[in-house]
């Protein structure tokens, strides 16, 4: 066992390896988030002493003075690992790190990468705090998880290739190629509105973008803010009026947990008042999206959260 | 286990994907292997050291990584084709690498004296490998391609990277709507182990016959 | 063999075989000539598509996930290799409870695609409460299924050793148990050494399966590269360059091994 823990142990150093070097920014890279602004970061409150109630998760974490957040590596602007600083960033990231700040006083996060099939048993048998990871509040995964939020509201839309014509609404795919991304909420939603389209998965977000300019589908089902994302650095594909589903985006915490979950909604709300929760949304799909922030969605105004 | 009952319809297409790609891949990958063979006992040291890059490039890359590369890159030389004939191509020319090796180790388990009298007999090169050579060597690695068949159909399972619905991508996608791992994955499993099954009782009939022969 | 398959060429087979060669040297050339311009006319050889892969940054990421994948790849293969030599023994084994269940793992899971196991570790274990570290999503699976494979090679290496070994180790009095350890085990090892060679290389493919689970190897450490810099074909192919570099370097261990235990034996 003791090997095992060891085997583990090496593996974790090999991952926090690659974040100990900083160095220059790479211009080559479009569309990049702008990392995480320390400016965004000395803004975000820090909790009164007495909010930290002994016996609670978050005295805890503020006893191990960083927080555990489960979330990706590989989605730009949201959460993607910056491989020259080794920093996670976007506005997922940003949202950790302000947390993590106002438990602990400093914005230490441990990212635990995870796969999205798995974050009910990550926060259940306690790998990691919280999850800020594209976690769409539903009722069925209330059962397990509890939300705080939603702190973001997103959805859907289609993307296609520039002069591509007769997509205007997601019935029009019917009978149709239409690529998504494996394991993503989009299968379900086409299969809802065109049970008739042909779907073709890929397993990541730019082997979806190639297989649409290489004609392997006619449309790509994705994330709002990822096809903007994709849109603004390719230029010959472009999105579809506006998003079709709504996807409200919740802080997933250990379920029964009603200390914390009212901690971190009062963290949310001090966020957005405090015009945080609007900076760290211009830093980061922002850049992509324009005009201002949007209002952020209303806090328990959906069924689960 | 209604669950599969409810999604017969999906896991049976899937099911016929992983058996066209078997056997459509096997096929290619057959008439590759011994094409390569031949190349790496010619005369001619250009195909000769062309023959052993293949098997070397082959073996060394992982199915998963050249399936994506030649997916994605392919069309951007100019060449493109549909998910599922991409996918049996670049398994039929993985598979063929360690094909064209079992074989291999096949024409050097045939003794020495054989090939000297064919050579004896007037044989051309081509003649002696055709009539002599390979028939005794494919008789020594029956097993060996049996194991390679199973290592084959197994590799099939890989193609949902590039989008084709066999047998696993469509366990996957049923799973992602059903959210019954255990059933539906041991099912497809077994379904696999069926038609490894199957291939293990014809390599083992196809070995008994050709042993009595000799 | 091969050299008695044909006569050493003549000064005109020479010729033919010279021309020939040049011809098709050529053509092969002007093919990928051709490819080449199509590749460059789509952009793909753009400088600055290449040029992140001449910085360090990028290469120090995909050297940390090289690392991790060997990393992966040793525990794999170490872990495979104890059970396999368990099912191996299991499977030889007089006692039929023993004989068994060796064989129905072996004969099962060895025809079951390791992508597979992956997902049932993925979404089955969790749902029973079961949620390994991510490393060990990804080396399960790639132990349960290569520990069959690997009982086989070890399974062949003990069949392959003569009878008179055993019985001479037992007849100066050594027990069964011992005269596996010191005199069969020893032996059948170092006569399938480059087959259990080849099959870490296969091992170490395999753990390209990491992007399934997210676990930081190198492929997936390409997939995040990727997700940065939008270089799809460029990473790619850095990516399988690498692949084959390390993996060749193991093959040719694997064929000093087999040209020493072949001078040897």
């Amino acid at each position: 066992m003791r090997k095992m823990v060891a085997v583990v142990a090496v593996s974790l150093l090999g991952l926090a390896a690659c974040s100990s070097t900083g160095g220059g920014s790479n211009p080559a890279v479009p569309g990049d988030a702008k990392p995480a602004a320390s400016g965004l970061l000395a803004k975000a409150p820090v909790a009164d002493a007495a909010a930290i109630v002994p016996g609670s998760t978050m005295e805890k974490i503020k006893q191990r003075g960083e927080l555990l957040v489960g979330g990706s590596l590989d989605a730009p602007l949201l959460s993607q690992q910056n491989p020259v600083s080794g920093e996670v960033e976007g506005f997922d990231a940003s949202m950790g790190k302000a947390l993590a700040k106002y438990i602990i006083g400093e914005p230490k996060v441990k990212i635990v990468n995870s796969a999205s099939e798995t974050r009910e048993a990550l926060i259940g048998n306690g790998t990691v705090d919280v999850v800020f990871q594209t976690y769409t509040i539903t009722p069925e995964r209330a059962k397990q998880v509890a939300f705080a939020g939603p702190y973001y509201t997103s959805g859907l839309s289609i993307a296609v290739k520039k002069g591509t014509t007769g997509i205007a609404k997601p019935e029009d795919l019917n009978g149709k190629k239409v690529i998504a991304g494996a394991n993503t909420p989009a299968i379900a939603a086409i299969k809802k509105l065109a049970p008739q389209a042909e779907i073709i998965t890929f397993g990541s977000d730019p082997e979806c973008m190639q297989a649409l300019k290489q004609d392997r589908g006619v449309a790509y089902v994705q994330d709002e803010t990822l096809l903007a994302a994709n849109a603004q650095k390719d230029p010959t594909v472009q999105v579809i009026g506006n998003p079709f589903t709504e996807d409200p985006y919740g802080i997933g915490l250990k379920h029964g947990d009603e200390q914390f979950k009212k901690f971190v909604n009062d963290w949310l709300k001090k966020m957005q008042d405090a015009g945080v929760w609007q900076q760290a949304w211009k830093d980061s799909l922002g850049t992509v999206v324009k005009g201002e922030a949007p209002a952020p969605p209303a806090i328990g105004s959906v069924p689960g959260s | 286990m209604s669950v599969l009952l409810d999604h017969l319809p999906e896991l049976w297409q899937g099911l016929l994907v992983t058996l066209q790609l078997t056997v459509a891949s096997f096929v290619g990958a057959a008439v590759l292997g011994v094409l390569v063979t031949a190349m790496r006992v010619s005369p001619v040291p250009v195909l000769r050291a062309l023959g052993t890059a293949y098997v070397e490039t082959f073996q060394n890359l992982p199915l998963l990584v050249l399936l994506v590369l030649v997916f994605f890159g392919l069309p951007e030389i100019g060449i493109k084709g549909p998910p599922m004939a991409t996918a049996i191509v670049v398994i039929a020319v993985y598979q063929a690498a360690y094909m064209a090796e079992a074989l291999r180790s096949g024409v050097n388990s045939v003794s020495k004296g054989q090939a000297e009298a064919a050579r004896a007999l007037g044989l051309t090169f081509g003649q002696s490998l055709r009539l002599v050579i390979l028939p005794q060597a494919l008789r020594t690695v029956v097993q060996p391609l049996g194991n390679l068949t199973i290592q084959l159909i197994m590799s099939t399972a890989l193609a949902g990277a590039i989008s084709v619905v066999d047998l696993t991508e469509a366990a996957k996608r049923v799973n992602l709507q059903e959210a019954q791992p255990i059933a539906i994955f041991v099912g497809s499993g077994l379904a696999y182990a069926a038609i490894a099954a199957a291939v293990g009782y014809v390599t083992g009939r196809l070995e008994r016959r050709l042993v009595i022969m000799r | 063999m091969s050299t008695v398959l044909f006569d050493e060429p003549g000064p005109r087979a020479k010729r033919r075989i010279r021309i020939a060669t040049v011809l098709g040297v050529l053509a092969t050339l002007a093919l990928a000539a051709l490819a080449v311009r199509q590749f460059a006319a789509n952009g793909q050889l753009a400088a600055e598509r290449w040029q992140p892969y001449a910085t360090w940054p990028m290469w120090r990421y995909l050297l940390d996930g090289l690392w991790s994948t060997a990393l992966s790849a040793v525990v794999a293969a170490a872990l495979s290799m104890a059970l396999g030599l368990l099912l191996a023994l299991g499977r030889l084994s007089s006692k039929r409870w023993l004989r068994g269940p060796a064989t129905v793992y072996i004969e099962v899971v060895r025809t079951i695609p390791a992508l597979l196991l992956v997902y049932v570790v993925l979404f089955a274990l969790p749902k029973y409460g079961l949620d390994l570290p991510l490393f060990w999503k990804l080396v399960v699976p790639l132990t349960v299924s290569n520990a069959a494979a690997f009982a086989e090679i070890f399974r062949a290496g003990i069949l392959s050793i003569e009878r008179g070994q055993t019985e001479a180790g037992l007849a100066v009095g050594l027990t069964r148990g011992q005269t596996l350890r010191m005199i069969v085990l020893p032996q059948a090892a170092r006569r399938v050494l480059p087959s259990i060679v080849s099959q870490s290389v296969g091992l170490l493919k395999d753990t390209s399966l990491g992007f399934i689970v997210s676990y930081g190897e190198l492929f997936y450490s390409g997939k995040v590269l990727v997700a940065y810099n939008g270089l799809l074909i460029q990473t790619y192919i850095v990516i399988a360059l690498i692949y084959l570099v390390v993996n060749a370097s193991l093959s040719k261990l694997a064929r000093v091994l087999e040209r020493r235990s072949s001078a040897r034996a």
